[in-house]
């Protein structure tokens, strides 16, 4: 089972690095959402016994991230009519060499920290690190405002690593209320993208600095 | 009437020309003079008959009842303020009128009397709370007084350094009185010697009331702030104001009990005041801006006598050290009389020939005898030659020091350098004002202004006279006025109630006298021969040049080069210069001025350093979001990494 669950995680970590190198904006939206369902078959694998509530969980997972979500997205890169990302903060080469030293650097921090001995062998939480960090990085290096929501998406994710660690303990209602924080904040980002468009006529974060003081 | 109904009346006296001020400037006159007279009286009958007066009310302000306590040493500061503010009150009548300053004048007296008010309030709450509010006030007034005319650019920047200060020193006092009250557990102040855990509060009252009292080096707002005000303001500000820096050190040094080396360090810092405050003064060509620095130097002989006193306290109480207070409080009183009367003095120079600056004034002893008379007098007293009060206190420093010397140990090696310094002091403030009266009032007038001076008014007359006789009066009966500084002096600490005068003021006292009556006799011998024999007037030896004019004369910045090339190390003057070397030169001048050394060399690099790290870190915050994020990734790694270390412990 560890072996399955690692397998996951670690498709996971290498679709953060795809989402790190592609330059077009509806791949690293695909990327998101992949990552998005494959961490939501995890819950699957870690619970013991079967239990309706985290199948429920599971699927909502799955829908929401990998099919409502990058809906949403689409739809707002339609109304916005772009599709590249075509001046990052951050290029596409280093974002995805940082994005590769971050995930060494989270396979060896997680040998180094004093885990519990039922997690010392998987890479939860070197995938949840490695995740988080490949989130911020997106959201650092890039301009565009979908590019960000897809790094706040991918940040997201890593989070919900790290809750898995917790899945004992933390009430699935828990789980449900992040998924449906996540989904109206991307519904609000969409609405709020196709107003920046429509304002400033492009999707530069950027020019934001224009509104401050 | 007891001291409690005549500070009632003060205090109304000053609420009622507090409101009159506006419309009726009679009103106005009578009703501050009335409470100034009225605080007269309760402070002579506390430091007469020695008891405290205490007034409790239940009605609170701040939710702390109000305290109220004229103790012998309230008193003794409270005479001084009642007796410049009623002086002052009337000489700004003349000085300060509606005609030349329609809107200035009013408000300036409404000031006034807000000042006046919250000065006397501070000396008499028995508060931590009500201390600091009416601390404030007094503060606050003071700067509208400063800056009676704004529309000029250097009273801005007095006035903003005078506030800047002033919150400097007053943030200290914040956390002195909070400190202090979460240690007492109240904000009642009072006698608490027995506890020993608030002696290193000390620290903090010496910044905030030092900051106030102007001692070397944190008087850098005083000489512009006393420069730019008004005369009369200038005059309470020299004589009062700065005083209560020192009302605050000497009021808690006596409360609470002080930290060994305080002693030691209100000395030396008294010491360095003294000095550097005479030799700043000495660089001076503004008249006022001079008589700011020698300030700063009387407060530091002030702390020379307070900081011994300390000292003998520590030792078990020494004799001598009741000398050295006796000294520097009697000098509180001697600096507030001859400062305020050379400020009015210089006010009513000001007043006639519009200009400051010494090197435009000259030859006004003909036009303003009686200005030039009182001047003088104030000049003597404040370098402390005999038979005025200026000698009297510090003679009873010196007589400190010198029966420190015999107490052998630590002391006494302190109060040679001490005495030293002491006399170097008044011999440069003596070279100081010879300086001031020879330019400003002998020889021939520089400017046109000068030439068409006139002499002031009966109004601003008297209270130079007032403030003239009281300096002659303490110089020429000392022992008289013995008694209320027994009194103020039993208030600082108990043990020092020895009544009796010592011996050698006795003797000094009888001295002045004959001196006083042998110069009146030279004085009269003098005058009869000149009316017996006439007067001849004729040039004075020119070197044989056929043309002098009132330019050659020696300017302000000449007579004291010498001495002011002494100091040059810590004054810095500024010096453009351009010297004739050929025959016949066509251009030449020489400009040499005395910046504010601390000012200018300390603090304001100091400030722009601040300023430059403040811009510096202001780019981190330029609205980009993704930036943003980085910070908080590295405030995030920072905190991850104290974990690991451990530091989290």
């Amino acid at each position: 089972m560890t072996g399955g669950l690692n397998l996951l995680i670690a498709l996971a970590m290498g679709l953060n690095l795809v989402a790190l190198a592609s330059s077009r904006l509806p791949s690293v939206i695909r990327a998101a959402a992949t990552q998005g369902m494959v961490l939501g078959l995890l819950p699957l694998l870690l619970e013991q016994e079967f239990h309706w509530m985290v199948g429920l969980v599971s699927v909502g997972t799955v829908v929401v991230k990998g099919f409502v979500i990058p809906h949403l997205l689409r739809r707002a890169l339609r109304a916005a009519n772009i599709d590249r990302e075509m001046e990052p903060l951050l290029g596409f080469i280093p974002s995805l060499l940082l994005g590769a030293g971050a995930t060494i650097g989270a396979v060896a921090l997680g040998g180094a920290l004093p885990l519990r001995p039922e997690h010392a062998n998987s890479l939860l939480v070197p995938g949840a690190f490695a995740t988080v960090v490949c989130g911020f990085l997106l959201l650092m290096g890039r301009a565009k405002a979908i590019s960000q929501v897809c790094g706040y998406l991918i940040l997201e994710n890593g989070i919900f690593l790290f809750g898995l660690l917790l899945i004992r303990t933390t009430p699935l209602i828990v789980e449900a209320g992040i998924l449906l924080d996540l989904t109206v904040a991307v519904f609000v980002i969409g609405i709020i993208v196709d107003r920046i468009q429509r304002e400033f006529d492009t999707l530069d974060t950027r020019k934001l600095t224009s509104l401050k003081e | 009437m007891t001291p409690g109904w005549l500070l009632l009346v003060a205090g109304l006296g000053m609420l009622i020309g507090m409101v009159s001020a506006f419309r009726a400037k009679r009103v106005w006159l009578a009703a501050t003079i009335t409470s100034a007279v009225a605080a007269l009286a309760a402070a002579a009958w506390v430091l007469k008959a020695g008891a405290t007066w205490v007034g409790r009310t239940t009605l609170a302000i701040g939710g702390e009842p109000i305290h109220l306590q004229l103790d012998g040493l309230s008193a003794f500061f409270l005479a001084l303020l009642a007796l410049l503010g009623g002086a002052g009150s009337l000489y700004a009548m003349a000085y300060w009128t509606d005609q030349q300053h329609p809107v200035s004048a009013t408000s300036g007296r409404a000031w006034w009397n807000v000042l006046l008010l919250n000065m006397g309030l501070v000396l008499i709450v028995a508060n931590g709370l009500h201390f600091l509010i009416v601390w404030e006030l007094f503060t606050v007034s003071a700067y509208f007084l400063i800056t009676r005319e704004r529309h000029r650019r250097e009273v801005r920047a007095a006035g903003w350094l005078y506030l800047a200060a002033s919150h400097a020193g007053t943030l200290c006092l914040f956390a002195f009185f909070a400190c202090l009250a979460a240690h007492t557990g109240n904000w009642e102040l009072g006698s608490m010697r027995e506890r020993m855990e608030l002696a290193p509060l000390f620290w903090l009252a010496l910044a905030g009331f030092g900051l106030k009292a102007g001692l070397f080096p944190l008087h850098i707002w005083l000489p512009s702030a006393h420069a730019n005000a008004p005369s009369h303001v200038s005059a309470i500000l020299s004589g009062v104001a700065i005083k209560m820096g020192i009302y605050g050190l000497v009021r808690f040094s006596g409360w609470l009990p002080v930290p060994d080396l305080a002693g030691w360090v209100v000395a030396g810092l008294g010491v360095l005041s003294a000095v550097l405050g005479v030799a700043f003064a000495l660089g001076q060509h503004d008249l006022k801006r001079l008589l700011a620095y020698h300030s700063v130097e009387n407060i530091g002989i002030i702390l020379i006598g307070l900081g011994f006193a300390m000292m003998a306290a520590a030792n078990g109480h020494a004799a001598w050290g009741q000398l050295a207070l006796a000294g520097g409080l009697l000098h509180v009183w001697n600096h507030g009389l001859f400062k305020a009367l050379l400020f009015l003095g210089a006010g009513s120079v000001l007043h006639a020939t519009g200009t400051r600056e010494m090197s435009r004034l000259g030859g006004l002893w003909r036009s303003m005898p009686w200005t030039a008379g009182l001047f003088t007098l104030g000049a003597v007293a404040i370098s402390g030659l005999p038979p005025l009060n200026g000698f009297v206190s510090e003679w009873l420093v010196f007589l400190g020091l010198f029966d420190a010397l015999s107490a052998r140990g630590a002391t006494a090696g302190a109060a040679i350098p001490a005495a030293v310094l002491l006399g170097v002091t008044g011999a440069l403030a003596l070279a100081c004002f010879v300086k001031v009266c020879g330019v400003v009032f002998l020889g021939l007038p520089r400017s046109k202004v000068a030439e068409q001076a006139h002499e002031c008014g009966w109004p601003m007359r008297i209270p130079m006279i007032v403030l003239g006789t009281a300096c002659v009066a303490i110089g020429l009966a000392p022992v008289l006025f013995w008694p209320a500084i027994v009194t103020a002096s039993a208030a600082w600490q108990p043990f020092w109630s020895e009544t009796a005068a010592p011996a050698p003021l006795l003797t000094l006292g009888a001295f002045h006298l004959v001196v006083a009556a042998l110069a009146a006799l030279a004085a009269f011998a003098l005058w009869r021969r000149a009316r017996h024999n006439g007067i001849r007037r004729t040039g004075t030896w020119d070197c044989g040049y056929a043309a002098p004019t009132p330019r050659m004369q020696y300017t302000a910045g000449s007579f004291a080069g010498i001495i002011t090339g002494w100091f040059r190390w810590i004054l810095r003057p500024e010096r453009h210069a351009r010297i004739p070397n050929e025959p016949f030169p066509a251009h030449a001048k020489f400009e040499e001025h005395t910046p504010e050394t601390v000012l200018e060399h300390v603090i304001e690099p100091a400030g722009s350093l601040v300023m430059r790290v403040s811009t510096a870190v202001r780019r981190l915050q330029h609205g980009r979001l993704q930036a943003y994020i980085l910070y908080l990734l590295i405030g995030l790694a920072a905190l991850a990494l104290v974990a690991l270390m451990g530091g989290g412990k």
